[in-house]
């Protein structure tokens, strides 16, 4: 899963998608989620980073990061050629 | 550098809710860096907004119709053109363009240049034609059906599923969900622009545009796609964002070469889910929100103008992706004097 080449993001939450045109605000945990998978990270570096910063379990973490990721997968800020590759 | 000096000649100043190309075509020819321009305004009606716009037009004259003969249109383009002669004529009407195009070698024997598309070119892309030329240049278009009369209504049924577009051959897209809205739809558009009335296929997706360029080679001097953000209920676009999107560059190259279309053009494009793009029309024109490339760094009429007087052109390659427009409408207070002179002697 990588974020496409097309989509922009803020440090101030605002995602830009310049193929779609769709624009859209995350909240700080979005943002930070974003740029975690911007960065390359895979999705057991992006756990161990979000269990240790806060106060969360591992089944909590894994349905609200799968959660997201269909939502923007959804609306093309990423793009995953396998569909179960959280990589 | 000095800029030269040029007059040019624009109709469509009737920036209203369904906007002429006109005035964003003087914005951008001002924002020129290379002609210092004189703009002769032609218009059809004495409250086209771009008339009272301060600063905009150095001189406006009152035109026919077309429909009135294109002889009559053309003897007065010349009449204006003795009386403040300009190099270059940018029409921005489609109904207006057969009769442009028609006269344009008229029109250059009295020194008045155009950059115009072929009457066949015109003619080929025409609604009521998109099958044909979608089979011709090898893009997707979606299946239509021309009607002639109200009897054909119920051949919808077997060839579509509804809803579908019910389209005019000019202007005028309305979406009908059965029979009795086609019907509808049908009087309205065949008392206002005649027949046939097309019906097309209903593709589902979202609705992108491309203005572009093409020098009459084959070569695309400008291509700017743009994603329309607020629609009004006539379905212009009221805000739009440019976008970078390589597959419709890459339709409009492909299409400009094939054709050798001349002049400005705006494609009407849906994008699917799945990134299939149909092609729904194509405007043989400059569009009214020209003047969004222009701020993405293409200067289409500036180009247009320059093809127009025979120099040769290198494409403009880039642009910036995620610039946005957004329209306004705003009262102008205007001395009924100046009303009066346009209404009287069809000049200002």
């Amino acid at each position: 899963m990588k974020i496409t080449d097309e989509v922009r993001i803020s440090d101030n939450g605002f995602i830009f998608n310049s193929k779609t045109g769709d624009s859209f605000n995350v909240n700080p945990t979005g943002l930070e989620l974003t740029k975690l998978i911007a960065q390359g990270y895979d999705f057991d570096t992006i756990k161990n980073i979000f269990l240790q910063k806060y106060d969360l379990d591992d089944l909590t973490f894994e349905k609200d990061f799968y959660e997201f990721c269909a939502l923007i997968k959804y609306h093309q800020i990423t793009s995953q050629e396998n569909p179960l590759d959280f990589k | 550098m000095s800029k030269t000096k040029i007059t040019i000649a624009v109709t469509g100043l009737n920036n209203t809710d369904n906007p002429g190309p006109g005035v964003p075509v003087i914005r951008s020819l001002k924002d020129s860096s290379e002609f210092e321009v004189r703009i002769i305004g032609l218009v059809y009606e004495t409250l086209e907004p771009g008339i009272y716009m301060e600063g905009l037009c150095d001189k406006i004259f009152q035109i026919p119709y077309p429909s009135a003969g294109s002889d009559e249109l053309i003897d007065r383009i010349e009449e204006i053109h003795r009386r403040e002669p300009f190099e270059v004529l940018i029409p921005n009407f489609d109904a207006e363009l057969f009769s442009f195009m028609k006269n344009e070698d008229r029109l250059l024997k009295s020194g008045i240049h155009t950059f115009l598309p072929t009457l066949k070119q015109f003619q080929e892309r025409d609604k009521d034609k998109l099958p044909e030329f979608g089979e011709k240049y090898g893009i997707k278009v979606p299946a239509s059906l021309n009607l002639g009369s109200q009897n054909q209504i119920s051949e919808i049924k077997a060839k579509f599923e509804y809803p579908v577009m019910v389209k005019g051959k000019f202007y005028d897209a309305y979406m009908a969900y059965n029979s009795e809205q086609v019907k509808q739809a049908f009087n309205k558009i065949s008392s206002k622009w005649g027949l046939p009335v097309i019906i097309q296929e209903f593709v589902k997706g979202t609705e992108v545009n491309v203005i572009a360029l093409g020098d009459g080679q084959g070569n695309t001097i400008a291509a700017v796609p743009m994603r329309k953000q607020y629609i009004t209920d006539k379905g212009k676009a009221w805000g739009g964002i440019t976008l970078s999107d390589d597959k419709m560059l890459e339709i409009t190259r492909s299409l400009i070469r094939k054709t050798n279309w001349k002049g400005g053009m705006e494609l009407e494009l849906i994008k699917t889910v799945k990134g299939e793009y149909y092609l729904i029309e194509i405007n043989p024109r400059i569009p009214a929100w020209v003047y969004l490339a222009v701020g993405a760094g293409q200067n289409i009429p500036e180009a247009l103008v320059k093809l127009a007087l025979g120099h040769e052109l290198a494409p403009m390659e880039s642009y910036k992706s995620g610039k946005m427009f957004v329209r306004y409408s705003y009262d102008i207070i205007v001395d009924l004097e100046k009303f009066e002179t346009i209404a009287m002697n069809g000049e200002l």
